[in-house]
């Protein structure tokens, strides 16, 4: 176990160093315009500029350069912005914007887990039922209509109707209701539709009429037999979206103007603050590798197979 | 074989729960079972009125190829049909209690393993792959016995020693990819055994396992049942394996029981075609440098209705009656009988083919080398009288010519 995970360690730590390495260069091949605000660009002139460019370390190697940002970030220091807010330092901005995404996010999933799994297991349990078919008109609906469309819906209609904030306030608990529910639509489709596919297979099994043989009362082979091995390949994924919760969602926190993580990479790619992207991508590609990771190491858990180690599970002769 | 027990008090459990069960006594009585299919809007007759009963401490095989119906029929007697598929009509008793008549889950519980277990065809899947062995056997030794989880646990160790596992402690916690396929099916069958039923159905328990390993499932499968006195069903392809476990044989073909009786008899006097083809084509009867024999042609689709002898059209004896009338059952002997129009007394003269009558003596070597009885007194003048009452017509038919 240990050197299965020390080893799936290594792997992760590796992706995340090429990612940053890559989004690295590639940022050095912009214009060194981007290092100035509007302003300062203005007011310099070329010695100035260069100077201040010399002074941020940006005229180095970008080797030289990529060091120095990893050991900098391993102190906790992620630089200054540059464009998106001047001179703030980023550990700073994301740890005012990241607290909306999370808890958001948490809610979310929340939501979307508890509802979706639930859901799942009504659609398999009564396949071909009622609820299998209102189930999945819901999945066919959230997945193949664009987003905006039903999320605008809610937030004008539903607000219309209960009279309730259309967009979010800090102070008003009822306006953190609607975006809380957005946040988990597709996810409830997303865990209803598998578990039930999965749980579906895993009843088609022979194992489950061996269970079913042996006098297991339908309820208790499908607790302790399909559910139980049905979430294990689902498993593996909740890691990964607890931990991209910190990352927010674009359009919902856009919609309702919730002073989240959500847009911030974008904007800043836009606006070319190289610091803030790189930062960004370090924080995401970190959450994101580390949760797949983590997912491994529960599937590892859950699924007594995945042995461990490398070597080959013994098998006894008869 | 171990058989020591850890868990003395339990040992009383696993002894027949029903004081009036004598050896002999009609357990199952399955009688003129259809059972209907409903594929893509069609209707599929599996069992086509098949009869059959299994009494107690005997162990019943039930032959037959690939969809005969031999599986399907016993998965009735625990009302394990798939949903599309229903008892259309018929009767199966157990203990006198109709089953066929048990509506939901609820009712078949009080059946399903306690009374009537199965074991099926492929250890490598029958087990859950992530819970342990000796969880899947605790499970429902603790709900049909209502032992707590110590208790159930000693049972279910002392299940896993039964069937020759050694080791049971740590076993017990083992997932089943540890384990071999022979050591999955002994726990299937731990599994099966634990719950103390009176019937235990194996589905062709030995046909997914390597040869050598069979000889050891059959082994086990005879020592519990001789142990624990329990009327075995066991369906199977394998006539090879038939020899070595049954009491009594019934060949079923295209959905129906054409034969049934006494391992001795079925081997050393069937009378049947399809029997005689079935054992025909045993390769291990074969002679060297022969061709293996093999059933011409196809069973028939069991999606139409089926006129005369299902067995007709593939059968090179067949009568000009096989082909309009279905064949009743007529009795060889008390406990013999076949569904074929050969045995009507207006029947033509049929010597059994060549490759039959030759068959006889390898069978009977064979059968010795398996420890198969001789046929019993009955039997042997009613084969006598049979093999006189040939030759007299066929000198009667050479006569005329």
């Amino acid at each position: 176990m240990t050197r299965y995970i020390l080893k799936r360690f290594a792997q992760s730590l590796l992706t995340v160093v090429l990612v940053l390495l890559a989004v690295f260069m590639l940022l050095r091949l912009m214009p060194t315009s981007g290092y100035f605000t509007r302003e300062d660009y203005t007011e310099m002139n070329e010695t100035a500029r260069n100077a201040y460019l010399r002074s941020l370390g940006v005229l180095d190697h970008p080797l030289v350069q990529f060091k120095n940002f990893i050991a900098k970030a391993a102190q906790g220091d992620l630089g200054r912005s540059i464009t998106v807010y001047p001179r703030t330092a980023i550990t700073e901005i994301i740890a005012q914007k990241i607290p909306y995404s999370l808890w958001f996010g948490l809610a979310g999933i929340g939501i979307s887990m508890s509802l979706g799994l639930w859901l799942g297991v009504l659609m398999a349990r009564y396949k071909d039922g009622l609820v299998d078919a209102l189930g999945t008109a819901y999945v066919v609906i959230v997945r193949a209509v664009p987003s905006l469309i039903y999320l605008f819906f809610i937030q004008i209609g539903v607000s219309g109707l209960l009279g309730w904030p259309m967009v979010f306030y800090e102070d008003r608990a009822l306006s953190w209701i609607l975006p809380g529910l957005s946040l988990a639509l597709p996810g409830l489709a997303w865990y209803a539709i598998w578990l039930r596919r999965f749980m579906v297979d895993e009843e088609n099994k022979d194992y489950i009429k061996f269970a079913v043989a042996k006098g297991l009362p339908r309820g208790k082979v499908m607790s302790g037999h399909v559910l139980r091995n049905a979430i294990v390949p689902l498993v593996q994924y909740f890691p990964v979206q607890l931990l991209l919760t910190i990352a927010g969602s674009l359009i919902i926190e856009s919609i309702y103007s919730i002073p989240g993580m959500g847009g911030l990479l974008v904007y800043a790619i836009r606006q070319q603050d190289n610091p803030l992207v790189q930062a960004l991508v370090l924080i995401y590609s970190v959450l994101g590798v580390f949760g797949v990771f983590m997912g491994d190491v529960l599937m590892a858990l859950v699924d007594p197979r995945i042995k461990l180690a490398g070597a080959s599970p013994e098998r006894e002769a008869t | 074989m171990s058989t020591t027990t850890k868990a003395g008090p339990l040992r009383h459990a696993l002894t027949l729960n029903e004081s009036a069960c004598v050896k002999g006594d009609t357990l199952l009585e399955a009688t003129d079972v259809v059972i209907r299919f409903n594929l893509r809007g069609k209707t599929l007759t599996a069992v086509r009125s098949a009869s059959l009963a299994l009494k107690a401490g005997e162990t019943l095989a039930v032959v037959g190829e690939s969809g005969s119906g031999k599986s399907v029929f016993a998965k009735s007697f625990l009302g394990m049909l798939d949903k599309n598929g229903r008892v259309a009509s018929g009767s199966i008793r157990y203990r006198g209690a109709e089953l066929s008549s048990l509506k939901g889950e609820r009712e078949w519980l009080s059946v399903r393993g306690s009374r009537i277990a199965m074991v099926f065809q492929d250890p490598m899947t029958a087990l859950n792959p992530l819970k342990t062995v000796g969880e899947q056997i605790r499970e429902a030794a603790a709900l049909h016995r209502g032992l707590d989880k110590e208790h159930s646990r000693l049972l279910a160790l002392d299940m896993l020693a039964r069937v020759g596992i050694g080791e049971p402690e740590r076993r017990y916690g083992q997932y089943p990819h540890e384990f071999s396929g022979g050591m999955r099916q002994r726990a299937v069958i731990a599994a099966a055994i634990a719950c103390g039923p009176e019937i235990l159905i194996c589905d062709e328990p030995t046909t997914a396992l390597d040869v050598t390993i069979q000889a050891q499932i059959l082994e086990l499968i005879k020592s519990l049942q001789r142990d624990l006195g329990m009327a075995v069903l066991f369906i199977t392809h394998d006539l090879g394996v038939v020899a070595k476990m049954a009491d009594r044989i019934a060949v079923m073909y295209a959905g129906q029981v054409v034969e049934e009786g006494l391992s001795a008899e079925i081997f050393y006097d069937p009378r049947h075609p399809y029997t005689w083809a079935l054992l025909a084509s045993l390769p291990q009867l074969g002679v060297k440098g022969e061709e293996l024999f093999a059933i011409k042609g196809t069973p028939p689709s069991l999606f139409k209705e089926i006129k005369g002898d299902a067995f007709a059209a593939r059968n090179p004896l067949a009568l000009k009656v096989d082909f309009e009338h279905e064949p009743p059952f007529f009795s060889v002997s008390p406990t013999h009988r076949a569904k074929t129009w050969l045995l009507d007394p207006r029947a033509p003269a049929q010597e059994a083919p060549d490759t039959v009558r030759r068959l006889r003596a390898r069978i009977a070597e064979a059968g010795k080398a398996a420890g198969l009885r001789e046929p019993n007194a009955p039997t042997a003048v009613a084969k006598a009288d049979g093999a006189k009452k040939r030759k007299a017509k066929k000198a009667k038919e050479q006569a005329d010519e």
